[in-house]
């Protein structure tokens, strides 16, 4: 492996004191303490974006709060990067590996939840608020006196916008705009190359606590996945009057999801393919043949291989809907996120910090989620960590789902987070620079950025 | 009424009370077919009855035309056109039929075995004394196998083996010539339907196409490797799926049917289903909408296959068209039955009233004047379990007069209401064309889905 050459980059730390150098136990009892003392602030920010959910893309707002916050503690920032984006940066004392510390600012939409925002549904209903909170959480830690100065290299804090991938037609609208290429928040910063100087990256995500037996997972693997925008067309008629000139593109779509389903037996077990479809528009008067039928589905699975093959299959389902009733369907594949794989050595990093925050029963390996996340991007082409803690309760992306413990969901995350940062940046970074010379990354960015741009298809099929 | 003239008043006397003589011997025939049910191209029993009733009567006839078909003659004096009558012998299959075949299921559930009693009941009051030496021409007595267009993948068969060219008894009959010495033709069929009274005439049915469907997938072990198989059974339900989302384009006054069975789903649960056989129908009033609904019967078939990955064989054979009455001849009819019954049980139902079912009388009706009335005396849904014969009379003694009186009306007088009826009907095609058109109809394609 070429040993990297870390870049200066301005950010707030190392101011040219010469204080004397800390010990590693000395650094995290200073974060730890500092987290304790301020943590209410953390706490703030995670729940006055719960009060101002947005959805991927559209996180104005809460991007405008993270801004403010970044300005207030006098952290340098760019902003506007994939349009509602933000990363700032922490300077250490010497040179030496970046490690990202993420959070997610987009919500989703889940009407009946009870932070939903009443106009558009949007609602944290997968705990992101609490992601921005430990982000700060950490840098607020971090920025405790004497600790940046004595770690080398920097930590650069992602307000990544866009995680769930929903209102797929909206986006692939700014897509066909030419305002974002990727329809997820960090592929879109990966390709801006707003990860081009980071090593490493970590994140937390929230939790319900009835699926776990501890309070912080670790270890998990994710299905990948593409989406699928879907219109069928038909032809408009009389519903009543003259059926019999329409061509029912509503009918299409049922045949088309009837055929999906007859699929489902040939799914392995071991490859945990999702395909969940919704219909976003459904026709437009009752009394008129549906002539333009909007579907939205993921293909979600283990490998980018059994991905391909529950795609193709999804993808002749989808026309023998519109050859059924004489239509045509086109159909828009997206690359969308690909399979997680943690690193080992991150991960036992932050293993031995979590067992010190929350007990050693308190954390346990998880296994396999069938969900996705763009953080399975990023783990394609760098060391990462995506542990979990169990501050909610109900189901995620359910009604709900409403973080109870923000002691856990903010402070402690950002407690375990902050101290793995410090284990990897003291001592001349050398714990970083180990796990770095560990680490076999799948694809280079270059390889990346290719292989989600073959994954790119539009077809129209028509008989 | 008009008054008839006294001599043909006195040969149909004559035929009706011969008929009348022979009252028992007829139901106990029709009785015998009733108990005896062989589903199309496999009346051997049927036709050996037949036969063997012909025999009795003395009335000379050929056997095994259509494998399984009957063709007698009684000859007037004078020569003149001839009319066919007609019976048939197949039943069909009904499961839970009282009078079902326990192991076949054959059934007569559509009351063709009272036809085989009317046919040899005209027979009977023709032969009657007088009747036939009044007479100028012939008349055909025909038994017909398989009206029933059922059991397509061993019609296909006999088809393949040559020993069929098109695939019901009528149309059979056709194509080998043995309505080539005829010139007009009538039968009549029971019904149970109440408002048909004792008996209807006029309306028509749907003509149709026959699918011979068969979706080919790759078998696997069902439980442990689901993802190595095709299931054609899959590609089999997503296609009917698919037909019932064509309905609403079908028009009501199209009287479009489209209706099937699956006759193979698979061979074994713990098999992914490899071969998958679906026999449909597509039916409807005219040529146009019958080809509209064929093509969206063939497109969800496709599409089946399509989402599956599988493969699907359509074989579309050409099947019955529409029902046309002569007109002519319906008159004769209705004067007989009037004569018989009574105008107050009489239906006339208008020419474009159409009962979605179809007949290969059909068939017929577009070379020659044809009639096929309905006579009351069954009970319950025709094809269905119910489906029973309960009143002999109606069913089989008064349209077998009916018939004979027709014919007396059409032979007497030098055939002069025959050859009336010839000059008045100009039939839609000729034999060759007929054939030329139904061959023309007949089309296999092999769709590879993806």
């Amino acid at each position: 492996m070429v040993e990297r050459v870390f870049s200066t980059l301005p950010g707030v730390g190392y101011q040219g004191s010469a204080m004397p150098a800390m010990t590693v136990e000395e650094l995290k009892a200073s974060v730890l303490a500092e987290i304790d003392r301020r943590g209410g602030e953390a706490v703030r920010i995670a729940k006055q974006i719960l009060d101002t959910p947005e959805p991927g893309f559209r996180e104005q707002k809460t991007s405008r709060l993270v801004a403010e916050e970044f300005r207030r503690l006098g952290i340098p920032h760019e902003e506007g990067i994939a349009i509602t984006g933000l990363k700032g940066m922490l300077a250490g004392g010497t040179d030496g590996p970046t490690v990202a510390v993420i959070g997610e600012l987009d919500s989703l939409i889940v009407q009946g939840h009870p932070h939903a925002d009443p106009q558009t549904s949007a609602a944290h209903a997968c705990g992101h608020h609490c992601q921005i909170g430990m982000m700060f959480g950490v840098a607020l830690g971090l920025m405790a006196p004497g600790v940046m100065e004595s770690l080398a290299g920097r930590v650069a804090l992602f307000a990544a916008p866009a995680e769930e991938y929903i209102e797929i037609e909206y986006r692939d609208d700014l897509r066909r705009e030419g305002k974002i290429e990727f329809l997820g928040g960090k592929a879109e910063l990966l390709r801006l190359g707003a990860f081009d100087d980071v090593d490493m990256a970590m994140m937390t995500h929230t939790q319900s606590g009835e699926s776990m037996s501890g309070v912080i997972g670790t270890g998990a693997t994710n299905n990948g996945m593409v989406a699928k925008r879907i219109m069928f067309t038909g032809r408009a008629a009389h519903a009543g009057g003259s059926p019999h000139h329409g061509v029912n593109a509503l009918n299409a779509a049922n045949i088309a999801l009837s055929a999906i389903h007859a699929q489902r037996e040939t799914f392995r077990d071991e490859d945990t393919i999702r395909v969940h479809p919704i219909i976003t528009q459904g026709g437009v008067a009752v009394s008129s043949v549906p002539a333009d039928v909007r579907m939205e589905t993921f293909v979600r699975g283990r490998t980018t291989t059994a991905i391909a093959s529950a795609s193709r299959k999804v993808d002749r389902a989808l026309r023998a809907g519109a050859m059924a009733v004489g239509g045509s369907v086109t159909v828009t594949t997206l690359p969308g996120y690909l399979p997680i794989q943690t690193s080992p050595a991150l991960t036992h990093l932050y293993i031995d910090n979590a067992r010190g925050l929350v007990g050693e029963d308190g954390v346990e390996p998880m296994p396999h989620r069938s969900g996705s996340t763009d953080m399975g991007d990023l783990s394609q082409i760098m060391p990462v960590i995506h542990p979990y803690v169990a501050a909610a309760t109900g189901y995620a992306h359910g009604a709900d789902y409403v973080v109870k413990d923000y002691d856990l969901g903010v402070l402690t995350a950002a407690k375990a987070m902050a101290m793995t940062v410090v284990d990897l940046l003291a001592g001349g970074g050398r714990r970083g620079r180990e796990v770095l010379s560990k680490h076999r990354a799948p694809m280079t960015k270059k390889e990346y950025l290719s292989l989600m741009r073959g994954m790119f298809n539009e077809e129209t099929f028509q008989e | 009424m008009q008054e008839q003239p006294a001599d043909i008043q006195a040969l149909k006397a004559a035929a009706q009370s011969a008929i009348d003589g022979r009252r028992d011997w007829l139901i106990s025939a029709t009785k015998t077919v009733l108990l005896n049910p062989e589903p199309g191209f496999q009346e051997v029993n049927t036709s050996r009855l037949v036969s063997e009733k012909l025999s009795e009567l003395g009335i000379s006839h050929e056997s095994g035309i259509a494998l399984t078909g009957i063709k007698g003659y009684l000859r007037g004096v004078r020569g003149g056109p001839t009319i066919a009558v007609i019976g048939e012998m197949d039943s069909l299959k009904v499961p839970g039929h009282p009078h079902a075949d326990p192991e076949s299921g054959a059934a007569h559930a559509c009351g063709h075995h009272c036809q085989l009693g009317m046919m040899l009941g005209a027979a009977v009051g023709l032969r009657a004394s007088g009747v036939l030496a009044a007479l100028s021409g012939s008349v055909a007595l025909m038994a017909l196998p398989a009206e029933e267009f059922i059991d397509v993948e061993y019609r296909w068969g006999l088809r393949r083996d040559g020993k069929l060219g098109l695939m019901s008894g009528k149309q059979e009959f056709i194509r080998l010539g043995a309505f080539d010495d005829v010139d007009m033709a009538m039968m009549v069929h029971t019904s149970a339907s109440p408002g048909e009274k004792k008996f209807s005439v006029g309306g028509s049915s749907n003509g149709h196409l026959v699918k011979y469907v068969r979706f080919i997938g790759k078998a696997s072990h069902a439980g442990s490797s689901p993802h190595l198989g095709t299931n054609a059974l899959q590609a089999a339900m997503v296609a009917l799926n698919a037909l019932n989302a064509q309905r609403e384009t079908l028009k009501n006054e199209d009287n479009v049917r489209l209706h099937g069975i699956l006759t193979s789903g698979g061979t074994a649960a713990n098999s992914t289903p490899a071969d998958v056989v679906y026999e449909g129908r597509v039916r409807g009033r005219t040529p146009e909408a019958i080809a509209d609904a064929n093509m969206k019967m063939d497109r969800c078939l496709r599409a089946g296959a399509l989402a599956i990955g599988a493969k699907v064989s359509i074989v579309t054979i050409p099947g019955y068209l529409p029902m046309l009455h002569d007109e002519t001849l319906m008159d004769v009819f209705m004067g007989n039955a009037v004569r018989l019954v009574g105008k107050s049980n009489l239906v006339v139902h208008p020419s474009d009233r159409t009962r979605g079912g179809s007949t290969d009388m059909g068939d017929l009706s577009h070379i020659m004047p044809v009639i096929h009335p309905y006579t009351g005396g069954a009970t319950g849904m025709g094809h269905g379990v119910d489906y029973l014969v309960d009143d002999y009379e109606q069913a089989v003694i008064n349209p077998a007069k009916a018939m004979a009186m027709c014919v007396i009306d059409l032979l007497a007088d030098g055939a002069a209401k025959a050859a009336e009826v010839l000059s008045r009907s100009s039939p839609r095609m000729t034999r060759q064309q007929y054939l030329a058109m139904q061959e023309g109809r007949l089309t296999q394609e092999l769709y590879e889905g993806d």
